[in-house]
């Protein structure tokens, strides 16, 4: 329900509206057009360049002779009160406010694209505003009017004429617009495709038909004038096509001199079109008729709108909004000759066909996503009537309404939706017809279908760290590098460097431990923090892995419980050493957290032979990694094999820890004795990190920074050193190992 | 897409093929059948979700086989498929037409797949006879082409081109394609007519038009496989400037993920599913013979289906999360995937495209300048996710959203004098609003050059003056007749009053209070 401001200025709104019914005219009869060939097909047709040329001379000043009675009210007051005599708007205003509800109209529905360009014309021409983008708005324009002022009924009548506006408006057609000028450049070779062609319409008070005939000439030579020269300039484009709309103006209650003339064909390159109409309310109807002809647009009026008087709150009374906008809204009515069936009614108010849509009251809020065929931009027809206004303002604070299109059958169907999006209004056109789409295989009976423990609500999680947002535009952005979405697209290749699509193929990311860690390496650079928090990530394992806590590790595919814990967090290691060697190639601080994993986790010594094993797969891999970085946006198939590979590797570990599992030469079980050995370091010993050992960790690393650490201490283990590792290396593998300790 | 077979059943069609090598009698009909089964065990394989209808026609049409899914329905009405009497194509026209919008409205392209053996009729109802009397018809009688739905039509003659150019039946159907909108395609056999032929010509129809079309998806490293059903048409964006049609990658890359409610039920040009696929490199797919068994084919799809697959994951958190993910259809051109959801258990990722452009919904501004949300100095939807940088504000208000002035119609001039009345009497609390509505009407009747309003607020506001109350607050007449005077000075065009920038403020008085000092 929309609340009426005042109920009071409604009622005054409703009695004066009912006036007398004026001409029916048919403006757009369905064409017979294909569905390709839509009026958006060529983006410069006639309406990229309308010049407006608006007569300024002496005469315009005369009176509209149509009164308007401002002083309402002071009837009902009495008092024998006199009112005020009613004022009357001349020529000139009369042209200049239809002139403007035309460009309003316009902008509202295009407010990119197409343009205007008004000249004054009277002893000279006066241009108020170039084809620029950012002149075209009505505010611009009414400052500019103000500026012109009314036309000064005391100058020479012989000096003034409506044809140096004609003439500027040419010359003005002949000037490149940015769009024109964008297109051309880059079209390079075949910028010729790129056409000119415009419209003038000229608001004027002609003598006679001889006159109107007089200024066709006179555009006709001036086009061929300024094509001539065009042809020779960069900063010109001559004019293929020009149609001139002449629209003579004459005060109410005088015999016009000037008949009404089709359009007809002056020359290949001009058209021309006569209309003869009084001042007033019929020179708004036809400059609204115009603006929709030559904007292809189409009118739908919203019926049964709720709205609640304040005075009266508990009566609501349904009022009609009529909203022009781009007639491809309709395309589905008049394609199926569904127009007067669906509501297609003549208005008086109007004077034009309207397609009626009935409101549907909207509700809930819920957020769902249309089907919608087509989106456009709206205006409404009375601006600044009440129920217009209370349409508009309950749309532009964010609620959406769906409207139905009346049937005879008494089905209900809903056709339509408007909905305002950052303070501009929309009608959607919402697809009612039977999809051909409908009842298909459902995603589950499909590839992957029978797989039930992806890992959903991690992914949601990754797309909300992937949402987009809109960057603004500046020329530094340009000199960084890549445009943002090219940036958005860079982010996902390094979130999913390493992203397991199920539960059961990860253990990491099942455990909260790791969530700082692996949030922190996917970024593009680390921070010095950065890099301490990932390697506290990487000391609380260790500590988890001492304690040993049980980590999540799935039993898909083994066969009792899985593997043993030592297992466990040998697949938990590896797995953490995967991700981050993902990204080591990245910066300095990434490859330091890879150093301190490496540095931190126990190493059996299968890995050890492992990793001879697996050294040249790994040597290829980091081959793929560097071609990557080189260049991240050709990733192609190369990357995705690379991650596959990962995979494949992840799988071998499982298997391979089973095998060993299972095997006579497997290592002892768990000895506690080392363990006891462990105890003794009372720090580390005690349930979850201490305070104490977060600092002492943070000072250990803050100082190892100052100083070349011990090749000792580096390779240390729990801050045990083996020895003699040399003697080792060279006998092959030795069983005992410092990694022991924690087995 | 539908597809309505439009199935010649004239006499004519009956007509043997002359055979040299082959000892069996064959009539241009069954070739016609023979082609047919060859695209409907197509269909039935490899494009199943298409919606097939079959109409038969001669001097009467008749709907065989309404849309369907189901091709052994029409198999089997293809089969008994009776032979009747002359050609009447128009007619036949109109019945598609009829039984296209009938099920599909008016919007649905559509492909019409007309076989004939190019005899198109003698006399009255040839289409001859039909092309030559297409001027000066009446509204109720007109051709049955262009139809008023976007559809294809493509012409499968039992006939080869060298018979066809000798009459003018090429010339016909090809003035029948342009009717059309130039939109579809003649085929016809090559050599002599027998099962080879016109198993190649089908063939060709498949490779053009029913062919899958198959894509990756990727976001990131995560990547699939995927079919991208119907298969998007080519797309033409402005016939002067770029007359080349534009068609989608078939590499799908994501850009990044959108709330729905942020989209906000954007416009769209097409919907498609994208259907996760095995890609099996070492079977041709083409080919008709090559029917799989169909119990190896259930385990391999068995088998399929434990693999984990991108866009199952991919589908599930859409859903859970209310998200659409931006895809990347070309060069700026893009697209949204989302969970469509058909029935209460039954759900598939759909992907929409929209029409191509750097720019394609004004609420989302340019889509390559929409980058990570890390890339933004502070997180543009909140740390509790209770703000959207969607969706962004035009530059210029639109005029329903800013206070403007009509007075086209005398209502709104009557209004806008009323209001200024009405806030005289309230003054001096009123006064902000009062000079506000002043202003506005003020500079308005400057634009309009409509002095005379000007001179005749002024009066009225002179008399308001005269009619206050003994009990008024002195202020009120002051600032009245304050009002009255500027709008009379500007009312001359006296450039130092009749500025549009230029605002009437409020007159100082010892009477006013803080209301007024604060303007």
């Amino acid at each position: 329900m929309i609340v009426i401001g005042k109920c009071y200025y409604f009622i005054c709104w409703l009695l004066l509206t009912s006036g007398p019914v004026g001409v029916l005219e048919e403006i757009w009869s369905p064409e017979k057009n294909s569905h390709r060939a839509e009026p958006e097909m060529k983006m410069f047709s006639v309406s990229h360049k309308t010049a407006f040329v608006v007569d300024h001379c002496p005469y315009m000043a005369e009176s509209s002779r149509q009164q308007v009675e401002c002083d309402v009210l002071t009837k009902s007051r009495g008092q024998g009160m006199i009112p005020l005599a009613p004022v009357s708007k001349s020529l000139w205003t009369c042209a200049v406010e239809c002139s403007m509800e035309y460009c309003r109209i316009l902008y509202d529905v295009y407010p990119l694209k197409k343009l205007i360009n008004y000249i004054v014309s009277d002893s000279e021409f006066h241009i108020l505003n170039s084809w620029r983008q950012e002149d075209q708005s009505t505010h611009e324009l009414m400052s500019a009017l103000a500026a012109v002022g009314p036309p000064n009924p005391q100058e020479d009548p012989e000096c003034c004429s409506v044809l140096h506006g004609l003439v500027a408006a040419v010359e003005s057609l002949c000037k490149i617009t940015e769009y024109q000028h964008e297109a051309r450049t880059t079209l390079m070779d075949t910028a010729d495709r790129v056409a000119n062609r415009g419209r003038i319409i000229c608001l004027t008070n002609a003598k006679s038909d001889t006159h109107v005939r007089m200024l066709e000439d006179c555009v006709q030579e001036t086009i061929l004038e300024q094509n001539k020269m065009a042809a020779g300039s960069d900063r010109l484009m001559s004019i293929q096509q020009c149609e001139l709309v002449l629209v003579h103006i004459f005060p109410q209650g005088e015999d016009t001199l000037v008949s009404d003339r089709p359009k007809k064909e002056v020359s290949s390159l001009l058209t021309s079109e006569v209309h003869s109409v009084r001042a007033g309310r019929h020179l708004a109807t036809k400059l609204n008729i115009l603006v929709q002809q030559h904007f292809d647009l189409a009118s739908t009026t919203i019926t049964n709108i709720p709205m609640k008087e304040e005075q009266h709150a508990n009566t609501s009374a349904n009022y009609d909004v009529e909203l022009l906008h781009h007639r491809d809204a309709h395309l589905e009515f008049f394609k199926s000759g569904d127009l007067h069936m669906a509501g297609s009614t003549s208005r008086d108010s109007g004077l034009k066909e309207t397609v009626t849509l009935k409101w549907c009251t909207p509700r809930t809020n819920s957020v769902e996503l249309h089907y919608c065929t087509g989106a456009y931009r709206i205006s409404p027809t009375d601006v600044n009537s009440r129920p217009s206004s209370c349409l508009t303002n309950f749309l532009l604070n964010g609620r959406s309404v769906l409207l139905e299109q009346p049937r005879k059958s008494g089905s209900k169907v809903i056709s339509h939706m408007l909905s305002s999006h950052g303070g501009e209004i929309f009608l959607h056109v919402l697809n009612s017809t039977r999809s051909t789409l409908e009842d298909p295989p459902s995603i589950s009976e499909g590839c992957g279908g029978r797989v039930t423990d992806y890992r959903i609500t991690d992914f949601g999680e990754f797309m909300r760290e992937n949402r987009l947002t809109p960057v603004p535009e500046s020329p530094d952005t340009e000199a960084s590098g890549k445009p943002p979405a090219e940036r958005a697209k860079a982010q996902l290749e390094r979130y999913t460097r390493y992203w397991p699509m199920i539960i059961s193929q990860t253990t990491i990311f099942n455990m909260q431990a790791v969530v700082p860690l692996a949030n922190l390496i996917v970024k593009e650079s680390l921070s010095e923090e950065d890099l301490l928090t990932c390697q506290k990530t990487v000391y609380n394992l260790v500590d988890m892995e001492r304690k040993n806590d049980p980590l999540p590790i799935s039993t898909v595919g083994s066969r009792g419980k899985g593997p043993k814990r030592d297992e466990q967090y040998r697949i938990m290691w590896n797995e953490l050493e995967t991700l981050v060697k993902t990204h080591v190639a990245g910066s300095e601080r990434h490859q330091r957290v890879l150093d301190c994993i490496i540095a931190c986790r126990s190493k059996p010594p299968e890995e050890e032979e492992r990793k001879k094993r697996g050294r040249k797969r790994e040597d290829k891999e980091d081959k793929a990694e560097k071609s990557i970085n080189k260049d991240s946006e050709d990733k192609s198939w190369q990357e995705s094999e690379r991650l596959k590979g990962a995979l494949e590797r992840g799988k071998e570990e499982q298997g391979e820890s089973e095998v060993i599992k299972d095997s006579p030469d497997s290592p002892e079980p768990l000895n506690k004795k080392p363990r006891l050995d462990e105890i003794q370091l009372p720090e580390k010993a005690k349930g979850p990190v201490s305070l104490l050992t977060m600092w002492t960790n943070r000072i250990t690393v803050a100082n190892s920074r100052k100083h070349q650490e011990f090749a000792g201490r580096i390779s240390s283990v729990n801050n045990k050193a083996e020895l003699y590792q040399h003697l080792k290396d060279e006998n092959g593998m030795d069983l005992h190992e410092n990694g022991k300790a924690t087995r | 897409m539908p597809t309505v077979v439009l199935m010649d059943a004239s006499l004519s069609m009956t007509r043997p093929v002359s055979l040299e090598q082959c000892s069996e009698e064959l009539q241009r009909k069954n070739l016609a059948v023979a082609g047919l089964t060859m695209l409907f065990e197509h269909m039935a394989n490899n494009y199943r979700l298409e919606f097939t209808s079959l109409v038969a026609f001669s001097s009467l049409w008749e709907l065989l086989v309404p849309f369907t899914r189901d091709y052994n329905t029409l198999q089997e009405a293809l089969s008994n498929l009776e032979d009747y009497d002359k050609t009447c194509l128009e007619s036949a026209l109109h019945g598609v037409s009829n039984v296209v919008q009938q099920e599909w409205g008016h919007a649905c392209p559509t492909q019409v797949v007309l076989v004939t053996d190019g005899s198109l009729g003698i006399g009255k109802g040839s289409l001859r006879h039909s092309l030559q009397t297409l001027k000066g018809r009446p509204e109720d009688k007109k051709f049955p082409l262009p139809f008023p739905f976007p559809a294809k039509l493509f012409i499968m003659c039992i006939a080869n081109a060298e018979e066809l150019q000798m009459t003018d039946t090429m010339h016909n159907l090809e003035q029948l394609l342009q009717l059309n909108g130039g939109d579809g395609q003649i085929f016809t056999m090559e050599g002599q007519l027998c099962l080879k032929s016109v198993q190649s010509m089908f063939g060709r129809l498949i490779d053009e038009v029913y062919s899958p079309f198959p894509a990756v998806l990727r976001c990131g490293n995560l990547a699939s496989d995927v079919q991208v059903f119907p298969r998007p048409e080519p797309v033409f964006l402005d016939e002067e400037i770029d007359p080349m049609p534009r068609h989608i990658l078939t590499d799908l890359e994501i850009v990044g993920f959108i709330e729905i409610g942020d989209i906000s039920s954007p416009p769209v040009m097409s919907r498609h599913l994208v259907l996760p696929i095995v890609v099996n490199k070492e079977v041709d797919d083409v080919g008709p013979g090559t029917t799989e068994e169909p119990e190896e084919e259930t385990s391999a799809n068995q088998q399929a289906g434990k693999v984990p697959n991108f866009c199952v994951l991919l589908h599930g958190s859409l859903k859970v999360e209310g998200m659409v993910a931006l895809v990347q259809l070309g060069p700026e051109w893009y697209g949204m995937l989302y969970s469509q959801a058909d029935s209460k258990k039954k759900s598939n990722l759909m992907m929409s495209l929209f029409e191509p452009g750097p720019e394609p919904l004004p609420w989302l501004g340019k889509v390559s300048q929409l980058g990570p949300i890390s890339d933004a100095a502070e997180n543009p939807y909140g740390e509790d996710d209770s703000k959207s940088p969607f969706p962004l504000q035009p530059k210029i208000k639109r005029s329903y959203a800013q206070n403007v002035t009509v007075w086209i119609k005398a209502s709104g001039l009557q209004t806008d004098v009323q209001k200024i009345l009405r806030n005289a009497r309230k003054l001096p609390e009123k006064t902000q609003t009062f000079y506000k509505e002043l202003n506005r009407l003020r500079k308005a009747a400057l634009a309009f050059g409509f002095w005379e309003l000007l001179k005749g607020v002024a009066e009225l506001l002179e008399r308001e003056c005269t009619l206050l109350p003994d009990t008024a607050h002195p202020d009120a007449a002051f600032q009245l007749s304050h009002a009255a005077k500027q709008l009379k000075l500007a009312s001359t065009g006296d450039s130092q009053y009749a500025a549009f920038d230029q605002n009437i403020n409020p007159m100082h008085t010892d009477f006013s209070g803080g209301g007024a000092a604060g303007m």
